[in-house]
């Protein structure tokens, strides 16, 4: 009961904190495009790196005119990362700000709760991060993914990770949700495929703090490499802690694992971890330059995965409605199946089930403190 | 066997952090009887100002303790006096709503201040790990054990053998006749929810120096600080010792041999187990008071 009266008002808090950041601006005179991410929660940290890059974004398209002749306006509120908070949100912003269209909402089982909702009002749904697989199996017209699945992640690198590490046996290690269970799932099955042994299947849940009792299996399991899905709280304290109780394995993983916050706070048991990312500030193409610097001018750090995640998805949503040539949400939907976005880290095209692919994924080893890419491998459209 | 013994050891440690981080809800809950819902803020406080005077003022970590006991002590004073007075003696319900507007506020003007950021306080020596036999701890979670064990001693000794403590029992017990008796009952009970909030926040500023401190801990530190309080018995130091090893030990058992997927029901059955065959919890002297 605690929870629930706390999260309600929690929520009210951040809407109206929200809604009066985003000015004033009345329905007739800007294109409403809803944001749902986690701002309060234990995910808090990675969704307002979303929210940052898909501020970015909105100023460089008003900078250049707007959409249709009008600014774009963002409406942000916070699900935090709940289905039921997700939800509340989508409703509020459809029916109180008439969003002409949805992006969000970070964790794949908020996302996963909002789909029916984006159908039922027959509203586009974009989201930049959620990689469950399930999510584009379900057929939902109105949703588009312009994210990597775990499955796609793990083809890209199963076979770098097995050949290259020279890797015999992993443990895998998730956050237990959705998408570490599918993120565990899919990397086991790609390098079991190789011949790769699992050593230990274990899941912790979101804001843990304490990994002793977990390490202490996997100390004894021996594995060669160890298998991360997490994000950027539960992430750096666990790879500490492999530090601090003598684990020697090689480490990779995917989450928000190749930014500066990261390495910051995880220190020196940062160096020599791998992680499977699809964006990484330090890949040197002009776009992506052009996007770091306009991104350190801004927020004074470098943008990691969540950052360009939101920025992605903002541009890509922009450039659909431009298409379009108005708001209704049957010529942005189709528009947004045609997307042919120019990203700072490659292309973006959507299949037939709204899976994006075509942008580069990459592969990092942190050195010295900083993200060096090791390999890196176009996403490719699954069969 | 060997596996046996690091999964005891990391319970015992954790237990300790459990019991310490309980302690300032043992005080305020189990003998103010003010259900305080922001306890676990002040633990985030704790955390958050322990970072701000070690990263900002430059401050060592031992230094930085003290200035955070001192801040959040006279922080908890002031909320005692000007908030928590005005509903004493009207019914636990009140006071509930009052600290879980409190938790809310502080969790929000945090977030609004310096964010939602994981952030790194300084600690208090360099880490490593020390290889007992087949057992791993790290240099870190053995000082914060010390400090936290001298913590629970120097509270317990502050109640049961001050005249400070005295009065405060006395007041508890019946605020009427401890006022006739000449105590200055207003004053036991700001220093009572002040003593409360500064271990709160120290243990919130030593943990914070072994994982993180972040805004958003506050709601699972005070849902754990409630089984460790309610295991141990209300306003009892050495239950709240024995609360904190037993669910410290227990999670780490399960999560040894079960699944760590699934640690935090252990707790939970826990206090369903002991409110049904144990109501007054493991350590309480009584179970009804005047």
């Amino acid at each position: 009961m605690y929870r629930y009266v706390l999260g309600c008002a929690l929520a009210a808090g951040v809407a109206a904190s929200g809604i009066a950041a985003s000015g004033s601006a009345n329905a007739q005179d800007s294109v409403k495009i809803g944001l749902v991410e986690p701002l309060t929660g234990s995910v808090a940290y990675n969704g307002k790196s979303v929210v940052e890059g898909a501020k970015l974004a909105v100023e460089q398209i008003n900078a250049k005119g707007g959409v249709l002749g009008k600014p774009v306006e963002l409406v942000i509120e916070d699900g935090q990362c709940a289905p039921a908070n997700s939800v509340n949100a989508v409703e509020k912003l459809v029916q109180k700000d008439k969003v002409a269209v949805l992006v969000g909402a970070f964790c794949s089982s908020a996302t996963a709760a909002i789909m029916p909702v984006a159908a039922k009002y027959k509203i586009p749904l974009v989201t930049g991060v959620s990689s469950s697989a399930a999510l584009t199996e379900q057929n939902n017209p109105w949703f588009f993914r312009a994210a990597e699945t775990d499955a796609l992640m793990a083809k890209a690198f199963a076979k770098i990770l097995a050949n290259d590490l020279k890797l015999k046996s992993v443990a895998y290690v998730g956050v237990n949700d959705d998408w570490g269970r599918g993120g565990v799932e899919e990397f086991s099955r790609d390098l079991s495929a190789l011949g790769v042994k699992t050593a230990l299947t274990e899941y912790f849940d979101h804001g843990s703090t304490d990994f002793f009792t977990l390490l202490t299996k996997l100390r004894a399991a021996k594995p060669d490499g160890i298998f991360v899905a997490a994000e950027t709280q539960d992430g750096s304290i666990l790879v500490k802690q492999l530090q601090e109780m003598g684990v020697q394995s090689k480490v990779f993983g995917v989450g928000s694992w190749a930014t500066a916050d990261f390495i910051n706070l995880t220190g020196d048991a940062a160096e020599g971890i791998y992680a499977a990312v699809p964006y990484v500030s330090s890949v040197d193409t002009p776009r992506n330059n052009e996007f770091v610097k306009a991104y350190e001018a801004k927020y004074k750090v470098k943008p990691g995965k969540y950052g360009a995640a939101g920025y992605n998805a903002l541009n890509i949503t922009a450039q659909a409605i431009a298409q379009a040539g108005s708001t209704d949400a049957e010529a942005i939907r189709t528009a947004l199946g045609k997307t042919d976005y120019k990203a700072p880290n490659g292309e973006y095209r959507f299949t037939a089930k709204g899976q994006a692919y075509g942008f580069d994924a990459v592969l990092v080893r942190i050195e010295g403190g900083t993200p060096k890419v090791v390999a890196s491998s176009p996403v490719e459209a699954p069969q | 066997m060997d596996l046996f013994l690091q999964f005891l050891t990391n319970g015992l440690v954790v237990g300790v952090f459990y019991a310490l981080s309980a302690l300032g809800l043992t005080l305020i809950f189990g003998l103010m009887r003010v259900v305080n819902f922001a306890h676990g803020e002040f633990y985030m406080l704790g955390g958050v100002v322990g970072w701000f005077v070690t990263t900002y003022l430059g401050l060592d970590f031992f230094s930085g303790l003290v200035l955070v006991a001192l801040a959040i002590g006279s922080f908890g004073w002031l909320v005692d006096r000007f908030l928590i007075e005005r509903v004493r003696g009207q019914g636990e319900e009140p006071g509930i709503l009052l600290t879980i507007g409190l938790s809310i506020f502080l969790v929000n003007i945090t977030l609004l201040a310096i964010g939602p950021a994981p952030l790194k306080v300084a600690r208090a020596i360099t880490e490593g790990p020390i290889f007992l036999g087949p057992v791993t701890i790290t240099k870190m979670r053995l000082l914060a054990m010390v400090i936290g064990i001298a913590l629970i001693v120097g509270a317990h000794a502050i109640i049961h053998r001050t005249r400070l403590g005295s009065a405060m029992r006395a007041t508890f017990q019946d605020p009427m006749a401890a006022s006739l008796a000449g105590i200055r009952t207003k004053q036991v009970y700001a220093a009572t929810f002040a003593l409360g909030c500064t271990l709160s926040a120290l243990s919130g500023m030593l943990l914070a120096s072994i994982y993180s401190a972040q805004a958003s801990v506050g709601g699972l530190v005070s849902l754990k600080s409630f089984v460790v309080v309610i295991l141990g018995g209300m306003g009892s130091f050495p239950g709240a010792i024995a609360g904190g090893l037993l669910l410290g030990v227990a999670e780490a058992l399960w999560g040894g041999y079960v699944a760590t997927g699934m640690v935090d029901i252990i707790g939970f059955l826990l206090v369903i187990l002991i409110l049904v065959l144990r109501p007054q919890g493991l350590f309480s002297i009584r179970a009804e008071r005047a």
